[in-house]
């Protein structure tokens, strides 16, 4: 009980301070478009995040396993929704380290509907790597679909079955 | 290379807009979740995923739409504007879902154990619950078992054909069963306040051996001990018995089981009268077969004088005395020798009845029995049986003429027969109201010459005889008397069928 109350808490103090965190991006829209050019750090912060992004689905799916839950097909498809986050984080990754590699690839929109590629001789697979990781919606939007399919599931299975108590014996 | 953006273009802004829209459906679906069941934190990790993914889809997927639009219309500039504020709320986003995601093991371990806490108290619950329900009921048909219990014990303890008894340590009498009344001669509602069994002993001295005999073994077995009625009979016993230490709250006590064995040592008794009558039988039929052959020479010789004397003289009128006097002897001899079976039987099909009424008649008839009541109560239903019939009017004689000697002059004189079926047998009862038979003597009468009659007027072999020729048709004479009041006798024959 006192660890729920200590989670409760947790949760609420993030609640609370998500709105003030929210404010302080917004109204500082204006000084941040002005340092954009040299900030390397928010590529880095946000590489980061998807790193920690694809551990915590890791971790999930590995939960979800451990537990048992996966018989109860609500779980199941969630944890498809993890595999698929996990995927498209790797993949956003991917896309953001190609971005910054500069000097081997350099992208530009020349026109309207045209992109211009341009590898270092040896590297044109690289080109072709960029522009397939490019369509990551092939991944998100499936894994939201999972997750919807999932939560609907949970929502629709009795509600005793996606319960702890009953997924394990002890 | 150049190369279409199209492919990349289209998944952009059909994908941002299709995460808004399936973020949003999902945040719904979360929140019906936690709506549905408000306790468990599992629901409310999903939502918080779910308001996670609604910052980010919204964020990136209005950004990518905005980018595309912004390029395709040349501002690319003003993109590069908004391009950190939304990867920033993108790298905002992913981190509250990893960090939620992060407490899912503890929490789903955490509500698992709540839930497991939670089954334990509501099965401990409803126990509790059932028990105190059916509390009564248990109750209930547990005192129905002891109940039965106790009625099976309580019937043996009253059906039971021997007397049982529970006393204290001192004897006092605590419980009796229904024998044990009976068998004391107590009344049923008399109370045993304080009576001790020694109470009902012949002798005190048994009651000490029996409480030696309990105290170094702890139980008798089967000892023999005169019991006196609350009317005096004496009556014997086996008595067994054992302590009884009981259970620590009770006190100790002795149970006592106490057979009847009157019934026995009557037998018995009878057994030792009838092997006296048969060997004093045997012995007088010898002397009599050696007396007879004697008497009938002298018979013989005094008839043959007599027939050459002339009547009226003296020496006639002597040997008419002799004569008399050995017939008195020969009919004696012959009585003996009837008691102890020694003559010839001569069986005939006889009507038990006719031949009763024959004899009484034959008494009335010869005997002064004038002012003397007689009944006759004949069972029409009396079979026609084989037997000696000379015998059998003998033995009714001889009762008879008893009774009317004990009647005197007035009183009443009962024949009766009656067939009783299951035993196939005549009982011919001859009742007096005379002056009856002291009990000292009950055991005596059929002995031969015993009698209570001075010299001349009875030999005392009348019943004695009737022994000997009812116990050689395979029956029994039984005696009851009251000193005083009268005389029962009655004789049972077994039917033999012709
Ligand atoms: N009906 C009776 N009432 C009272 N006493 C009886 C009766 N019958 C028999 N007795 C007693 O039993 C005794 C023995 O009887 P039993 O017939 O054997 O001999 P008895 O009558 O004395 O002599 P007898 O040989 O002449 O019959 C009698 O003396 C009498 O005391
Ligand atoms: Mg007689």
């Amino acid at each position: 009980m006192v660890q729920l109350s200590a989670m409760k808490y947790i949760l609420n103090k993030i609640i609370r301070f998500l709105p003030v965190f929210l404010a302080v991006l917004f109204f500082s829209e204006q000084a941040m478009a002005t340092q954009m050019h040299g900030g390397i750090e928010g590529v880095v912060v946000h590489q980061m995040a998807h790193i920690v992004f694809a551990g915590a689905m890791a971790l999930l799916i590995y939960w979800l396993r451990q537990h048992g839950l996966v018989v109860n097909p609500g779980w199941r498809q969630i944890q498809y929704a993890a595999v698929f986050f996990l995927l498209w984080n790797i993949n956003a990754f991917i896309v953001h380290f190609l971005e910054e590699q500069v000097d081997i690839l350099d992208m530009a929109q020349i026109e309207p509907w045209q992109l211009r590629l341009q590898a270092q001789p040896a590297f044109e697979w690289v080109a072709w790597l960029y522009y397939v990781v490019k369509l990551d919606h092939l991944l998100c939007v499936p894994a939201m679909i999972c997750l919807y399919s999932g939560l609907k599931r949970l929502l629709e299975s009795p509600a005793s079955e996606s319960r702890p108590g009953k997924m394990e014996g002890s | 290379m150049i190369i279409t953006n199209l492919p990349i273009w289209i998944v952009d802004v059909a994908g941002s807009a299709a995460m808004i829209v399936l973020s949003l459906m999902c945040l719904r679906l979360a929140l019906r979740l936690k709506r549905l069941d408000q306790s468990n934190v599992i629901w409310t990790y999903l939502a918080w995923v779910c308001y996670a993914l609604c910052l980010f889809a919204f964020s990136r997927g209005a950004g990518h739409i905005l980018k595309q639009v912004l390029v395709m219309a040349g501002r690319v500039n003003i993109w590069e504007s908004i391009r950190p504020v939304s990867g920033s709320i993108n790298t905002l986003s992913f981190m509250v879902v990893s960090s939620v995601t992060l407490f899912f093991h503890r929490t789903w371990i955490i509500y698992r154990d709540i839930q497991n806490d939670k089954l334990a108290l509501q099965s401990l619950s409803d126990e509790l619950l059932f028990l105190n329900r059916h509390l009564e009921h248990l109750v209930a048909e547990r005192s129905k078992e002891v109940a039965v219990s106790e009625r099976k014990y309580r019937r043996i303890f009253e059906v039971s054909k021997d007397m049982i008894a529970v006393t204290g340590r001192d004897g006092i009498m605590l419980e009796l069963n229904p024998e044990g009344y009976e068998m004391l001669g107590l009344k049923r509602t008399e109370r045993l306040n304080g009576k001790r069994f020694k109470d009902f002993f012949s002798e005190e001295t048994d009651w000490e051996r029996i409480e030696k005999m309990l105290e170094n073994k702890g139980f008798i077995t089967n000892i023999e001990i005169e019991l006196k009625r609350s009317d005096g009979a004496r009556m014997g016993s086996l008595v067994s018995g054992s302590y009884d230490r009981g259970l620590p709250v009770q006190e100790e006590t002795i149970h006592f089981i106490v057979k009847d064995i009157e019934q026995r040592r009557m037998m018995e008794k009878q057994m030792a009268q009838a092997d006296k009558l048969a060997s004093i039988g045997q012995l007088s039929a010898g002397i009599a077969h050696e007396i007879n052959n004697p008497l009938g020479v002298i018979l013989g010789y005094s008839q043959l004088l007599l027939r050459n004397e002339k009547t009226e003289t003296d020496r006639y009128n002597d040997l008419k005395t002799i004569e008399k006097h050995v017939k008195n002897c020969k009919s004696i001899v012959e009585d003996l020798l009837n008691f102890a079976r020694s003559s010839k039987p001569e069986i005939k099909t006889t009507r038990i009845n006719e031949a009763a009424d024959d004899v009484l008649n034959f008494i009335l008839h010869h005997s002064k029995l004038d002012g003397i009541d007689i009944i006759r109560n004949y069972d029409e239903e009396a079979p026609p049986m084989l037997l000696d019939e000379k015998k059998i009017r003998q033995v009714l004689i001889n009762l008879l003429m008893n009774a009317g000697h004990a009647v005197g002059k007035k009183g009443r004189i009962s024949l009766s027969t009656e067939y009783i079926k299951q035993d196939n047998k005549i009982a011919i009862k001859v009742a007096d109201t005379g002056y009856g038979i002291e009990e000292k003597n009950l055991t005596r009468i059929f002995d031969p010459f015993f009698t209570t009659k001075p010299t001349g007027e009875g030999t005392g072999l009348g019943l004695s005889v009737s022994y000997g020729i009812v116990k050689s048709h395979g029956g029994e004479i039984i005696v009851e008397s009251k000193p005083g009041t009268g005389t029962l006798f009655t004789v049972l024959l077994p039917v033999v069928s012709p």
